[in-house]
């Protein structure tokens, strides 16, 4: 239990930045930063000399904050976090960099992530070796090395222990293409249904295509300040009502031998206390969908439903357009594109400040957006984002 | 599959693992400290945190917790092999290390269904290379009564 939550609502997030998403974007990793961190910068109405903190994570496919720092022509650099990992340290990134405004280290602070995921290093390992880890032996050379094989794994455990179906699955891939109709950012936009799901080809079983994110090149910037700087500036601030860190069970941890339950069952107990919220407070969720399967078990292990039940509750509509929790409100990576967890924050960031059009949710005041569950890395990340004033 | 790629690559905690499955055989580190097996191989136990532990060789058994058919070609020396099933088995001895395999049975797996370690030779593939040994699986051909 967290003693004191001196972090709630203590930094806001004050300008958000895109570059296109696309399968080729033609630039560099460098170039695709430097446009998404002067959109944020530009997002807030702030001077590119304001900047004074940088930070990433990447997995060895991208480029540094200080060498973006260089090409912005920062003097100075304040602070800066260079965090190795995938997309289960996409919010630790941003907890991170709240840490060092809350603390004065920063006064703005911009957290990236570019990535040519389609054009260059691919996530899948397709034209390129398996990351070199000490746990790759184990796996490589059974031909077990992507992260579709390994969530598929997880997904068809949890199938057979609680009976959830492929159509369960499909749902969430149908549901969450209805928001990206009206999200003009996003990659795919065709409404699709589960006619269309059943006729995707196998990526890895139980795994179709449609089950499996759109591999993007494309960058988010999230600018981090303090409510007082961020009420001064050109957009409805959003506070960051909590940020944890959470850690799980890979193959590798034994101990915790159930792959149907992930480390954000560790996590959200204490990210909901430190927010001083519960489940039921969420009016949206931003849920790290690389596959499917990653949505279902997160709405389990946030406590949205009963362990077991994500399948009927997704099925129920409750996390659609419409629903008592609308999920991937931008169609996520399966529909708008993968940018790592960065594209969740964001778009949690435009609805809590009712900019997004079409498929705004109505009285978007408090969000949850998460990372990866922790599958592949055995740790994940999250935040509760609250509406600012 | 007959071809896999790549190769393992033994480290100075593993070697003495990938050298057991060249002799047919799987053998583990149990903790001197806690009498707990580990997994991966590794100096120290991460109950106990001893660094004390003697290799021990195992049933080879295991109860089959899940499995994928991979269709997508994720590297070029699997563009031949595709479609290829791959399990996940909890061991015998304890249930909480879970490892991964290819799959040498007929039928699909299914599920919670015993199996056995199978020991695939991996040939040399040139002069300088060794030959290894993977840990495949197959179904658990025990006499009736036993499978418990």
């Amino acid at each position: 239990m967290v003693a004191s939550h001196f972090l709630r609502d203590r930094v806001a997030i004050a300008g958000i930045g895109y570059t296109e998403f696309s399968k080729d974007s033609g630039v560099s990793t460098l170039t695709l930063a430097a446009r998404a961190v002067l959109a944020a910068l530009d997002d807030a109405g702030l001077s590119p000399d304001q900047l004074d903190g940088l930070g990433t994570f990447r997995v060895g496919d991208s480029e540094i904050p200080h060498v973006v720092a260089q090409a912005l022509g920062m003097r100075d650099l304040l602070w800066n976090l260079d965090l190795f990992g995938g997309g289960s340290a996409s919010h630790a990134l941003v907890g991170q960099a709240a840490l060092a405004v809350a603390a004065g280290v920063a006064d703005y602070v911009v957290c990236y992530r570019a990535l040519n995921a389609r054009s260059g290093f691919r996530m899948g390992g397709t034209g390129r070796p398996p990351v070199d880890v000490t746990e790759t032996q184990y796996q490589a050379p059974y031909g077990y090395f992507a992260p579709s094989q390994q969530f598929a794994m997880a997904a068809r455990a949890h199938m057979s222990r609680y009976g959830t179906t492929h159509e369960q699955l499909g749902t969430v891939a149908v549901q969450q293409r209805a928001f990206a109709v009206d999200n003009a950012r996003a990659r795919m936009r065709e409404p699709i249904t589960l006619d269309d799901y059943f006729a995707s080809r196998w990526v890895v079983e139980p795994f179709r295509l449609l089950d499996c994110c759109l591999e993007t090149d494309g960058a988010v910037a999230l600018l981090l300040t303090t409510p007082e700087r961020a009420r001064d500036l050109r957009r409805t601030p959003v506070w960051i009502s909590g940020a944890a860190w959470g850690a799980g069970q890979t193959l590798y941890s034994n101990q915790q031998p159930d792959p149907t339950r992930t480390a954000a069952a560790n996590l959200a107990p204490r990210l909901y206390a430190m927010a001083g919220v519960a489940p039921g407070d969420i009016d949206f969720a931003e849920i790290y969908d690389c596959f499917s399967y990653s949505v279902l078990v997160q709405l389990e292990d946030y406590g949205f439903c009963a362990k077991g039940e994500a399948g009927p509750f997704v099925a129920s509509g409750a996390t659609a357009r419409g629903g008592e929790l609308p999920v991937n409100t931008h169609g996520g990576f399966l529909s708008e594109g993968y940018v790592h967890g960065l594209n969740h924050v964001s778009e949690a960031v435009l609805q809590l400040r009712g900019e997004a059009g079409a498929r705004q949710v109505p009285g978007a005041e408090i969000a949850l957006s998460t990372a990866q569950p922790g599958y592949v890395s055995g740790a994940t990340s999250a935040l509760v984002l609250r509406r600012g004033a | 599959m007959s071809h896999r790629s790549p190769r393992p690559s033994p480290d100075r905690d593993s070697e003495p693992y990938w050298q057991a499955l060249r002799e047919s055989e799987l053998r583990l580190q149990r903790c001197s400290g806690c009498g707990a097996l580990r997994w991966p191989p590794r100096a120290l136990c991460n109950r106990c945190r001893s660094f004390d532990a003697h290799w021990e060789r195992l049933s080879g058994r295991g109860r089959l917790v899940s499995w994928v058919r991979t269709h997508q070609v994720f590297a070029p020396a699997y563009r031949d092999e595709v479609p290829y099933r791959t399990v996940q088995v909890a061991l015998l001895e304890q249930d909480d290390i879970l490892v991964i395999g290819g799959w040498q049975g007929g039928d699909d797996p299914v599920v919670g269904q015993h199996v056995e370690a199978r020991f695939t030779v991996l040939p040399a593939a040139a002069e300088d290379e060794e030959s290894f040994v993977l840990l495949d699986w197959a179904p658990h051909l025990g006499v009736a009564g036993e499978q418990d």
